[in-house]
């Protein structure tokens, strides 16, 4: 019956090809390896925000009046409620954790050179993804901190030269943060961002599966990895060793350090004292801090959004910057420019924390 | 001579230095009074030039009297002829008056304060003065019995430098009534009388006194607020939860519709103050309910005595309902520290603090229907509210256990993991 049932699906959806697809894939073992499996647990957390947050929109109102009563009413009545809550936010930020953690590692072992560049390009539009849904989901809940956390954000975009203040228009539906923001950030969150992720996520993983993993330049002049592990079983079950090891960590977190409602936004009151945003534009709002008001004549916060903008471009063109054999001057300034930008995000998020000021 | 002459028209001395002219008839009170801007003051160019300090004296302040600010002269309470620089320009004929006897002042001063048209000139909602009400006041009574050692206008407002009761140099503006009431409520000036003496001392500690000179709570009563200030009266029994009620409204008006009310008026006891007392009351506690200690109930009903009965009734539950408010308060502050959502538990323990409020009021009706139907109001409030935070406590303890829980299921499904990594990797071993 069981051999039936596995011939006529097998028919049907192909998947002989698909088994014949998952033995042939097989993953480098050297000392780098560890890295791999980052990626796999960006997407295992990816995995925890969609199964989650499907589960919040059965309670959820995204309107000004009801939606912090009604994630009130999550975190209280709901059976359970404040567990899925505070796993969704958890996790969030663990996702961004990762794909960071992801994303540095795949610029310093070089995997962007040649044939995979579009892999890096697809990889860091999920991670821009990553980081909106962040700042869309943040407001949710309509707490004050959310608000004005919003607010701030926003203003940001505005400075920005030419399209700013259309995208602040846009992005706040008005002047102001309303009603009307918060659910527009809610469409966003719930729809639009999640047809792109999942168009661009399929992209990303079909380029991973055909051009395979990268090995590092210094592995390969050392030689080469020194054998291969199947993909199935070896690297997925130590992939999902992993996972629950997360599973593990989201569950402690949830559990000893619920995620805070805090109180219901209030536009007319004023914004409360050391208000900072989300830890992953923790160095982006540092440096715009510390910059002076004005720098050669030119706005100090115009000139910090032109430089961010600038970093990111290069970040993201690293592939075509680079040496496409990753050795030589070249890629040894791509791999110090990598280590820069690592300190220089690792110490601006520290500062924000620190309580510096500018 | 000149000096002499001005002294003895003046008639300064005794307890009324200088007040105002003698009331003008009232058609032309305006007239007398508004020597203009521009008009000449030919008094305060002489005056000011005289040696004796109580001739030149009144000219020091003048110029910031609020009289004089109004454009208003000497000539309007002492009448003479301001534009005339001789001495004749005090001649009686020429309708000079002098000052006025201390028994006629406050006649004087009501011939345009009392006047709500001329009033309406400088101000268009003026405070009018009234001499029916001054009139009820003691001071006017022993003025009227011929008793001039008690204050007329002139004792509380100042003379010739007069201000505005909002500046806070007037003597009386709110913050100074008090000290201005005692420069004659004085154990020295009140030699010889029945009147007690010790108010402002006892005032300055009470609640009251504490408020308005140390928190500086413009709201808080002086003297005047309870015994009125033109129509000052000792309140009698049936008076001061009027008194009283004025600011404290539920109370006072539970208070009037009370039996109690009735029986201590019936008995001579002057009302709120029996249990609060008056010029020295402290702020209010919840031990004043109570038979012993700062208990003030056992004051009067003596044991056995209907009131003793429902005081038993009222005073351990009472009493029962604040350790019930304070056990859910800190239960809920505990579930607080341990991140617990407790916005709903607050909202009750909110309601259950209003309600505490509201028993507080209550018990100024004396009814002990109407104070159980209170306290049975907050005690279930209080209740909700503990019961809210013990269950976040008990959910709290569900999360650890359910955490425990599943990290050792996590734990155990590593483990078999690991143990089938193994054996794919090492199939034989």
């Amino acid at each position: 019956m069981r051999g039936r049932l596995k011939e006529w699906l097998s028919d049907r959806l192909g998947l002989e090809s698909l088994q014949h697809l998952a033995e042939k894939k097989d993953i480098p073992v050297h000392r780098h390896t560890f890295w791999y499996y980052w990626g796999g647990m960006t997407l295992f957390l990816f995995g925890i925000q969609v199964a989650t947050g499907i589960l919040l929109l059965l309670y959820y109102r995204a309107s000004a009046d009801e939606a912090y009563e009604s994630v009130r009413f999550i975190m209280t009545k709901v059976s359970f409620g404040w567990l899925i809550r505070s796993i969704h936010s958890w996790s969030a930020n663990l996702m961004i954790g990762a794909a960071m953690v992801h994303m540095f590692s795949t610029f310093l072992m070089k995997a962007y050179r040649s044939p995979r560049e579009v892999t890096w390009l697809s990889g860091m539009v999920l991670l821009g993804l990553a980081l909106a849904f962040g700042f869309s989901g943040y407001l949710l809940p309509w707490n004050q901190l959310a608000f004005f956390a919003t607010k701030v954000g926003t203003d940001i975009t505005g400075a920005v030269p030419v399209v700013g203040n259309f995208m602040l228009r846009f992005l706040r539906g008005g002047e102001h943060i309303s009603g009307g923001t918060l659910t527009r950030f809610f469409g966003f969150h719930v729809a639009i961002l999640p047809a792109l992720a999942t168009a661009i996520l399929g992209i990303h993983l079909y380029l991973v599966q055909r051009h395979g993993m990268s090995v590092p330049p210094s592995v390969e002049d050392a030689g080469g990895p020194s054998r291969r592990m199947k993909f199935v079983p070896h690297f997925v079950l130590r992939d999902m060793v992993g996972w629950l090891a997360a599973l593990g960590l989201l569950a402690l977190l949830s559990a000893l350090f619920p995620w805070e409602l805090g109180i219901k936004a209030d536009p007319y009151a004023s914004a409360p004292a050391g208000i900072k945003p989300e830890w992953y534009f923790g160095w982006m709002f540092q440096t715009l801090r510390m910059l002076p008001s004005h720098i050669l004549g030119i706005e100090g916060e115009l000139v910090g959004i032109l430089g961010i903008g600038l970093g990111a471009t290069v970040w993201l063109l690293a592939p075509f910057l680079d040496d496409p054999r990753g050795r030589g001057q070249r890629a040894r300034l791509m791999t110090a420019l990598g280590a820069v930008a690592i300190v220089y995000v690792v110490g601006f998020t520290l500062l924000v924390y620190r309580g510096a000021k500018p | 001579m000149t000096q002499v002459a001005a002294l003895l028209v003046l008639g300064l001395g005794g307890l009324a230095p200088v007040a105002h002219a003698a009331p003008p008839g009232a058609a032309d009170t305006a007239a007398a009074m508004h020597a203009g801007p521009a008009a000449k003051n030919t008094c305060l160019d002489c005056h000011r030039q005289l040696d004796d300090p109580r001739l030149s004296g009144p000219t020091k302040h003048f110029p910031e009297d609020i009289h004089a600010t109004h454009g208003l002269g000497c000539v309007g309470c002492h009448g003479g002829n301001p534009n005339d620089p001789e001495m004749t320009a005090m001649d009686p004929d020429k309708g000079f008056k002098g000052a006025p006897a201390r028994k006629d002042i406050a006649e004087m001063c009501a011939s345009c304060h009392a006047n709500a048209e001329y009033m309406k000139r400088y101000n268009p909602q003026p405070y009018i003065f009234s001499m029916a009400e001054f009139r009820t006041s003691v001071h006017c009574k022993k003025i009227a019995e011929g008793d001039l050692k008690v204050a007329t206008c002139t004792n509380c407002h100042g003379v010739h430098g007069i201000l505005p009761p909002r500046d806070p140099r007037s003597p009386v503006y709110h913050a100074n009534v008090p000290f201005t009431c005692a420069k004659c409520h004085n154990a020295e000036y009140m030699k010889g009388r029945t009147v007690p003496t010790n108010q402002l001392a006892l005032w300055r500690e009470s609640v009251h006194g504490v408020a308005l000179l140390v928190k500086g709570d413009m709201s808080a009563p002086a003297c005047n607020n309870c015994h009125g200030n033109h129509g000052a009266v000792p309140p009698k029994t049936r008076d001061i939860s009027v008194v009283c009620g004025n600011c404290h409204g539920r109370e006072g008006e539970l208070f009037a519709k009370s039996k109690v009310a009735e029986t201590l008026e019936f008995e001579g006891k002057r009302g709120c103050v029996t249990c609060h007392s008056n010029h020295g009351i402290r702020p209010p506690t919840d031990a004043m309910v109570g038979t012993t200690g700062e208990g003030v109930c056992g004051r009067c009903h003596a044991a056995g005595s209907p009131g003793e009965r429902a005081a038993a009734v009222i005073i351990p539950r009472f009493h029962g309902f604040k350790a019930s408010l304070a056990r859910a308060d800190s239960l809920i502050g505990v579930a607080d520290r341990l991140g617990m959502e407790t916005a709903s538990g607050r909202e009750q323990l909110k309601q259950a603090n209003d309600a505490l409020v509201g028993l507080r009021a209550a018990i100024h009706s004396f009814s002990l229907p109407a104070i159980e139907t209170a306290m049975a109001e907050g005690e279930g409030l209080a209740g909700k509210a503990e019961g809210e935070a013990r269950e976040a406590l008990r959910d709290w303890r569900n999360r650890r256990l359910g955490l425990a829980l599943s990290l050792v299921v996590i734990a155990a499904l590593i483990v078999l993991l690991v143990a089938r990594i193994r054996q794919a990797e090492h199939p034989t071993a």
